[in-house]
């Protein structure tokens, strides 16, 4: 009799254990479920950069990623074959909620409305800043900075 | 919502271990079978000092640090409060109260600790001093250190009964170290090499001064470490590469310098060709695992005090035994949590330093309980190091500890953005690989306790059979009317053993603790254990419930008191055998050796028993082989009408007898020897009584049978299957004349009086039979001297057929 009550009881035993696991996975899952749709709800203003190019008109550059890096290597996501400017030049990229700009070492240096950029600076709407030789106009479309947070 | 999921976790440990007290306070009830035992109650003190401090912890968290990971505390406390039960439960006296003292010192640092907010800075700022500090500690260990135990390397610092062991905090202390060390130095540029070569240098004293003191699994932990945190600031897999030729390269040196890393790799390749000293932890581990098998026997309920040290190195095997693979399937799993929750904090951490402290603490849990987990499995060499906040061990219990501290600490800067990392690869290689590894042993405790399991259990040396039969009552052997041999006597706990008869010593055999199984204890054992006539369910239920076989069933045998007791008091003084059947049902009445022991007294003398030079541990009228000589005159009349034969007529013979083949029987029997050896052919009194039961079963040798019926539960007695098969030797007209030919005047039955030596020993046979034309039942006897000694063998011949024949 003593020993099925016991039995009982080591079963109890096995499913308090896994209760504790289970309660923790499930605390980890809401948390990761939570995280994504904020991070889905979360909507970065948009941000387009005006340059003029040695020939043409001027043009402009609209982005979807947090990051861009300015370069003259194919691979940047504003590649220019400009010789003032480094392989890669500056980074703007978004974090806390704001637009930063970043000198990446390059040997011309970036310059934000005519002040040498030394450390990651955060950047407005209709900012101007050089790399090298290359001007550009910044634009960030506050319309759609809605943040569900 | 972090404090409702601490707070939410933290009550389902403490439901976890409420449930194993009270589980542990009923032990002994299930274990006696009745509420009458005594029950424990000591372990609530742990448990309260548990819970109280928890609470505490958990308010100070709550306080002091309100963004700190909530699963890390619980999980830890869930942890230790595990490894405090089950070091109480192995040691209540000593051990037990020891590790719930140092757990209060434990915790109650970790709560002052927690109202602390700088000691991350001081330890950056102190690195060389404190690291300093702890090897110059670990090093006057050389000269003042000390070992609990009394034995093995001097590890400890001791006063007043208390041990403190440096090289734990040391670990922390490295890494604390390392990673202070590279986020100053990364940061500044230069050459890799240049860069952590102090580090290298400084890591490898450490190693050092720890393979000088033979704590070999705290410089291999050291040396992973190491590897891991350079090759997390760094990102470089070489680092890997290089640490792991290091190893390899002192494990090889290690193999054949040092006696103890041989020793320890030996007993992790082979352990069962050494299982009595070399590899006898690591048997014993295995052993309780696979008692443990899938449910675990049940706190209290197991045998985990079998294991040397249990407390600290084997810990994991006492955890298994006792909640079996569910309780370490959940166990590895709670370490794979704080590993994950770990390297969250670490990635999300605001500075290098405290990004690769973080990891490198998280690091230094996986890995030590890799290490001590992978030992207790035979997945690895086995390393004297504990599990971290399970195993006993104050100095390592404190470090736990203080390392969780400094995570939870770590994690609680949620709201500072974390620092930018160049490659998270590294993170994720370290933490995964941990985790595999500990996945991987949950795997290998499944492969021990479920499938090689039941295998194991029934090795001769698991220790568990005779602490079951102390604890199981084991079915008696009787006689063919019922009287008592052998017996179990006693009360549940302290049942034994009780031979009623020990002058059957030969052949009843002995079921002992510590020399085994002979005899039909042995043969029989499936039935006397109860594990063989039980139903499967009955088997099945009684595992789960005690962990032990059901109640065993009687044995009722086919000898006969009355007769065996006349046989053995006239063979008293004589070297021999004496052999009688029923001749028409194979069934043994009387079976005689002597000399003789007394299995009652095994433990005094069963040291001497083996050397003794008259062997009465042998069974001489199963095992004993002794020359024929003349004694072969009576089948030679039947057979051949004569009893002068060629050779080629005595080859014939010996296999019509069935002398070229060891009978079947319930017993060890002497192997037979082949037809070439004629010159020296030797037989055992059992055949010869079978070969004398042709004569008077009409030409027949019947099946031999010794143990005929046994007694399950519900049905009552029922007829043990005989194991051999009759075999026709010769026509039933020529048996039952050469029968009548050795009939002497005045006797009622037929005999033969044979003798033969072989160079100073000799022996002398006496064989009596019922005639061919008897009414009554049919009997042999077969009298073997090993002397020459014609008189007394017929003599004991002679009463015992006549016994038998009136009744």
């Amino acid at each position: 009799m003593i020993a099925t009550v016991v039995l009982v009881l080591r079963f109890a035993l096995s499913i308090a254990l896994y209760v504790f696991l289970g309660w923790a996975l499930w605390t980890l899952w809401r948390e990761l479920d939570q995280q994504g749709k904020a991070l889905a709800d979360q909507k970065k203003p948009r941000i387009s950069l005006r340059y003029k190019p040695e020939w043409g008109n001027d043009r402009v550059l609209s982005f979807q990623q947090t990051e861009i890096i300015i370069g003259r290597h194919a691979q940047c996501d504003v590649s220019l074959m400009d010789e003032t400017l480094s392989a890669q030049h500056a980074r703007i990229t978004y974090h806390h909620r704001q637009w930063w700009l970043e000198d990446l070492n390059s040997t011309n240096g970036t310059s934000l409305n005519e002040h040498p950029l030394t450390t990651p600076t955060v950047i407005i709407s209709d900012d101007e800043f050089k790399c090298g030789n290359v001007a550009f106009v910044i634009r960030i479309d506050t319309e759609e900075t809605t943040s569900t947070q | 919502m972090n404090r409702v999921i601490q707070s939410n976790l933290l009550r389902i440990a403490t439901a976890f271990l409420l449930l194993q007290s009270i589980i542990l306070t009923l032990a002994p009830a299930v274990k006696m079978r009745s509420l009458e035992a005594d029950l424990r109650f000591s372990h609530w003190i742990a448990l309260f000092v548990w819970g109280l401090l928890s609470f505490l912890i958990h308010r100070a968290i709550i306080k002091y640090l309100p963004d700190a990971d909530p699963y890390l505390f619980p999980s830890a406390a869930l942890l230790s409060g595990w490894g405090l039960l089950a070091i109480w439960r192995l040691d209540a006296s000593n051990i037990g109260p020891r590790q719930a003292l140092w757990f209060v010192v434990s915790l109650l640092i970790l709560l002052l600790g927690l109202r602390l907010s700088s000691q991350l800075v001081f330890l950056r700022r102190y690195k060389y001093v404190l690291l300093a500090g702890a090897l110059a500690l670990v090093g006057l260990t050389l000269f003042f250190g000390t070992n609990p135990i009394g034995i093995g390397p001097k590890l400890w610092f001791g006063c007043c009964g208390l041990y403190f062991q440096p090289s734990e905090p040391l670990k922390l202390l490295l890494v604390a170290y390392l990673a202070a060390f590279l986020a100053d130095r990364l940061a500044l540029g230069g050459r890799m090499l240049a860069t952590i070569m102090p580090a290298f240098i400084i890591s490898n004293l450490a190693v050092l001064l720890l393979l000088f003191q033979r704590d070999l699994g705290t410089a291999l932990i050291f040396m992973a470490l190491y590897t891991i945190i350079i090759y997390l600031a760094t990102g470089r897999r070489r680092a890997i590469l290089v640490s792991v030729g290091f190893l390899a390269l002192f494990g090889i040196a290690g193999y054949y310098f040092i006696g103890i890393v041989q020793a320890r790799i030996d007993s992790w390749l082979h352990p069962w060709d050494d299982p009595v000293s070399g590899s006898y932890q690591i048997i014993q581990s295995l052993l309780a695992i696979a008692n443990g098998g899938i449910e675990g026997r049940g706190s209290g309920l197991g045998s985990p005090g079998l294991i040397p040290v249990a407390g600290s190195d084997f810990i994991y095997a006492v955890i298994a035994e006792e909640t079996g693979l569910f309780g370490t399937m959940g166990l590895l799993a709670l370490f794979i949590l704080i590993i994950g929750r770990g390297f969250r904090a670490a990635l999300r951490a605001p500075d290098l330093f405290r990004r690769l402290f973080a990891a490198g603490i998280t690091s230094y849990f996986g890995i030590q309980a890799l290490l001590i987990v992978g030992g207790n499995i035979r997945l690895l060499p086995l390393t004297g190091v504990t599990l971290p906040f399970v195993s006993y061990g104050g100095s390592s219990l404190l470090v736990s500890y203080i390392g969780l501290l400094f995570l939870l600490h770590i994690s609680n800067h949620l709201d500072e953005e974390p620092a930018p990392l160049q490659d998270h690869q590294p993170y994720l290689m370290v933490g995964g690989a941990l985790m595999l590894g500990l996945f991987t042993a949950a795997l290998t405790t499944g492969w021990w306790s479920v499938v090689r399991g039941p295998d194991l259990l029934t090795r001769v040396d698991n220790p568990r059979r005779m602490i079951e039969g102390q604890f199981v009552r084991r079915g008696a052997l009787l006689d063919r009317s019922d009287t008592i041999i052998t017996t179990t006597v006693g009360k549940i706990g302290e049942l034994e053993r009780s031979y009623k008869y020990p002058d059957l010593a030969p052949v009843i055999g002995y079921n002992h603790a510590k020399y085994g199984q002979a005899g039909l204890e042995a043969s029989l054992d499936e039935y006397l254990r109860g594990l063989k006539g039980t139903s499967a369910t009955s088997i099945w239920w009684n595992h789960l419930l005690y962990g032990m076989s059901p109640p065993g069933l009687d044995v009722r045998l086919t000898i006969d008191l009355y007769l065996q007791f006349r046989a053995d008091e006239m063979m008293l003084g004589h070297s021999g055998a004496v052999v009688m059947m029923n001749a028409q049902t194979g069934e043994i009445l009387v079976m005689s050796s002597h000399p003789t022991f007394n299995p009652n007294y095994l433990n005094e003398i069963g040291l001497n028993l083996a050397s003794d030079p008259d062997q009465p541990l042998i069974n001489r009228a199963a095992q004993g082989l002794y020359p024929t000589g003349s004694v072969v005159d009576p089948f030679a009349a039947a057979l051949f009408g004569r009893q002068a034969l060629t050779a080629e007529e005595l080859s014939t013979l010996h296999e019509s007898m069935g002398f070229l083949r060891p009978p079947q029987i319930q017993l060890q029997v002497a192997e037979s020897l082949s037809r070439d050896e004629l010159d020296h052919f030797h037989v055992s009194p059992l055949q010869m009584a079978l070969a004398s039961a042709a004569l008077s079963n009409h030409g027949v040798i019947p099946a031999p049978n010794i143990a005929s019926a046994v007694s399950v539960p519900v049905e009552g007695w029922v007829i043990l299957p005989v194991p051999g098969t009759p075999a026709v030797a010769m026509q039933a007209t020529p048996a039952d004349e050469a029968s009548s030919l050795f009939v002497e005047e005045g006797d009622n039955f037929w005999s033969h009086l044979g003798k033969a030596s072989e160079g100073d020993t000799s022996a002398t046979w006496f064989l009596a039979g019922t005639p061919g034309n008897w009414q009554g039942t049919p009997f042999v006897v077969v009298v073997l001297i090993e002397e020459d000694n014609e008189r007394i063998a017929e003599r004991i011949g002679r009463e015992l057929i006549m016994d038998a024949m009136s009744p």
